[in-house]
């Protein structure tokens, strides 16, 4: 049973929300929607619900009009960013809900609602209110609601954004347990988020959203290797890739005074505006390297991230390890310039370390 | 904190108090023991004789209370019921909803007395418009002369005077819900009826039961409305307890008795409406 959208539009104000978004999301499988905050990820997810009627365009699920069924009887389930609950029920019965919106033996509720209850770590918990669990255990009880009706379409809007980021971490990780342990065989798995790594890892197929269009689809590894333009590439990198305005003469990339030998896959490209594109965590500090200032670093868990510049030239370096620096100070530093992309001028790739559109 | 003129500043909210409220009532029970009456004025000392006599000789009393209980009850439900109804129908996103909030609560901001007086004129049985109208289909019901008409009219205009009492309180109460749960519940498979039985009217049930005892409290005086449109009657058929304590009291001025009759009144209002909220609370909030 295919999730299949055609020009799905969305316009309420001046702004597109949705920009005739298309899809064909099979059954089975695990579908991330990557984008930045007001790209329109949630309406998207909203319109698959129903809480929202595009302006035009067409879903239809197993061959059906899906837009002419109203919400109720659809048959999702959905997990929000924030932790929606029935804050007048407690833990089991708000679990209990969309079971006894069907006619369903009580038995039967719960013992499906223990099975959720155990699968999302919160068994002993039942008699709770809400308001009485922290955040994380409030966002798993929403997510035990959406699993026990065992839904066709499952869709999950940034559901780790508010929680802290230890609880992120361990979440992140039961996702990935629950969703690979076949419970998606028939459920249409939908999770959107603005986190690269949360896309990586979850390893689905990727769909780029900004502005309320498709950039781009394709696998985590296929969008993180060969990103078809500047803004994919920035959308699915934190901290953003490096762009830098560079030229290349005769094998050579030159900007800001540096001059290092081009790589094979970017050394036919002559053209004027190019940009090369480099990951944070493609350039290291060395001794030999290349002099820029130190205008800040933060550092973010265990890694260390130093705003650079030489010149009018900014990037950003990830470093493993937590080190300290002083603004102005002078580093030396590195590019793994065999793993820089190319960009034309009108933002679109030109060349990839992996191969795509090679020269 | 230990401050040698705390009382000095607490006085004037005390004398207040004392003046308006413990004052009076002890008064009350006072006179409620002497047999103050217009032969007889002054405060002797009759010991329980008023309470003997209400206890035992006074079924009219009783009656009116009862009354009373049926009165308040019904309207008080039907302005709940009603006012819930408006107040759904405006908290949603309908047109002209602001016209709509703003004409249901036209009610309330007439003067009572005075709207009772045209209510009067309306359900006159030879003269107002409503059997005016009703004569079309040739029935002319005695709005206000028959005993069991009488008791239903005193119910269509206390219900029309404060439902928008009960619709301020419960648009209130809606507006002020959280939105997320309505947005799960219908992802959760509620259709909009089943929506409203387990999520918006369980919601509601604190503000539910604030708005039905405070219109209980304000409905178990109806005085106004019976004073003017039925005076009570035809013969007792209207008359609420208040409206008898009047008459003993202020017309026949049997003071100590009225006085017995109060203090019975309160403490069986206290009583019952301590047992009503307690019992609303059970059904509705489940604590």
């Amino acid at each position: 049973m295919d999730l299949v959208a055609n020009n799905l539009s969305y316009k309420p104000d001046d702004q597109y929300h949705l920009n005739e978004v298309s899809f064909n999301f099979k059954e089975g499988n695990l579908y991330t929607i990557l984008g930045r905050t007001l790209s329109g990820k949630t309406t998207l997810l909203k319109t698959i619900a129903g809480l929202l009627t595009p302006d035009s365009g067409e879903i239809k699920f197993d061959g059906k009009n899906f837009l002419k069924i109203p919400v109720w009887e659809r048959n999702v389930a959905m997990v929000y960013q924030q932790f929606i609950n029935y804050p007048h029920l407690n833990v089991f019965e708000n679990i209990a809900f969309p079971l006894k919106q069907r006619k369903i033996d009580q038995s039967i509720i719960k013992e499906k609602v223990m099975d959720a209850l155990k699968s999302v770590g919160l068994l002993g918990y039942e008699n709770r209110k809400i308001q009485e669990l922290s955040g994380g255990q409030q966002q798993r009880v929403s997510l035990a609601r959406s699993l026990v009706k065992n839904a066709k379409i499952l869709l999950l809007d940034e559901p780790l954004v508010n929680l802290d980021y230890k609880l992120r971490e361990q979440l992140r990780e039961e996702f990935k347990n629950l969703f690979s342990k076949g419970l998606a065989d028939e459920t249409i798995l939908i999770y959107s988020t603005t986190d690269p790594r949360e896309t990586m890892e979850l390893n689905g197929e990727v769909i780029v959203l900004d502005e309320g269009k498709v950039l781009q689809v394709g696998p985590a590894k296929e969008i993180f290797e060969n990103p078809n333009s500047l803004k994919v590439a920035e959308i699915s990198n934190d901290p953003p890739m490096n762009i830098i305005e560079a030229k290349i003469l005769d094998n050579h990339i030159r900007f800001e005074g540096i001059d290092v030998e081009a790589p094979q896959h970017l050394s036919k490209l002559t053209e004027d505006g190019l940009k090369i594109g480099l990951r944070s965590s493609d350039i290291e500090l060395g001794e030999n390297g290349h002099e820029f200032e130190v205008e800040l670093a933060e550092i973010s868990g265990s890694e260390t991230l130093l705003h650079l510049k030489r010149g009018d030239t900014k990037i950003i370096v990830s470093i493993e390890e937590v080190l300290n620096f002083k603004i102005h100070d002078k580093v030396k530093i590195n590019f793994k310039i065999d793993r820089a992309y190319a960009f034309h001028a009108d933002g679109k790739l030109a060349s990839s370390p992996f191969g795509g559109l090679n020269g | 904190m230990n401050f040698k003129h705390k009382y000095f500043f607490l006085f004037p909210g005390l004398f207040v108090l004392i003046g308006i409220l413990i004052f009076p009532i002890i008064f009350v029970v006072r006179l409620s023991l002497s047999g103050w009456n217009s032969y007889n004025p002054g405060l002797d000392y009759i010991g329980l004789e008023n309470y003997i006599r209400l206890f035992t000789d006074d079924p009219r009393f009783w009656e009116s209370f009862f009354r009373l209980s049926f009165l308040s009850v019904t309207t008080v439900i039907l302005q709940y019921v009603i006012g819930f109804a408006l107040a759904h129908m405006v908290w949603k996103d309908i047109k002209f909803k602001r016209f709509f909030r703003v004409l249901f609560l036209v009610p309330m901001m007439t003067t009572p007395v005075i709207m009772t007086v045209i209510w009067r004129t309306f359900f006159h049985e030879s003269l107002g418009p409503v059997n005016d109208l009703l004569s079309v289909f040739g029935v002319a019901p005695k709005w206000l002369t028959d005993p069991v008409i009488a008791k239903f009219t005193v119910i269509i205009v206390e219900v029309w005077q404060w439902t928008p009492f009960m619709f301020l309180l419960l648009l209130a109460g809606l507006l002020s819900l959280p939105k997320e749960p309505f947005l799960a519940a219908a992802i959760d498979g509620a259709s909009p009826v089943r929506k409203f039985i387990y999520v918006t009217f369980p919601l509601m049930a604190p503000i539910s039961i604030g708005a039905i005892i405070i219109r209980l409290i304000e409905a178990s005086k109806i005085m106004d409305t019976v004073y003017v449109l039925t005076s009570g009657g035809p013969g007792t058929s209207t008359e609420t307890s208040s409206f008898y304590i009047f008459i003993k009291g202020l017309r026949e001025f049997q003071m100590g008795y009225a006085a017995s009759m109060s203090f019975t009144y309160l403490i069986i209002m206290i009583i019952s409406l301590t047992i009503i909220a307690k019992v609303l609370t059970k059904v509705l909030l489940k604590d």
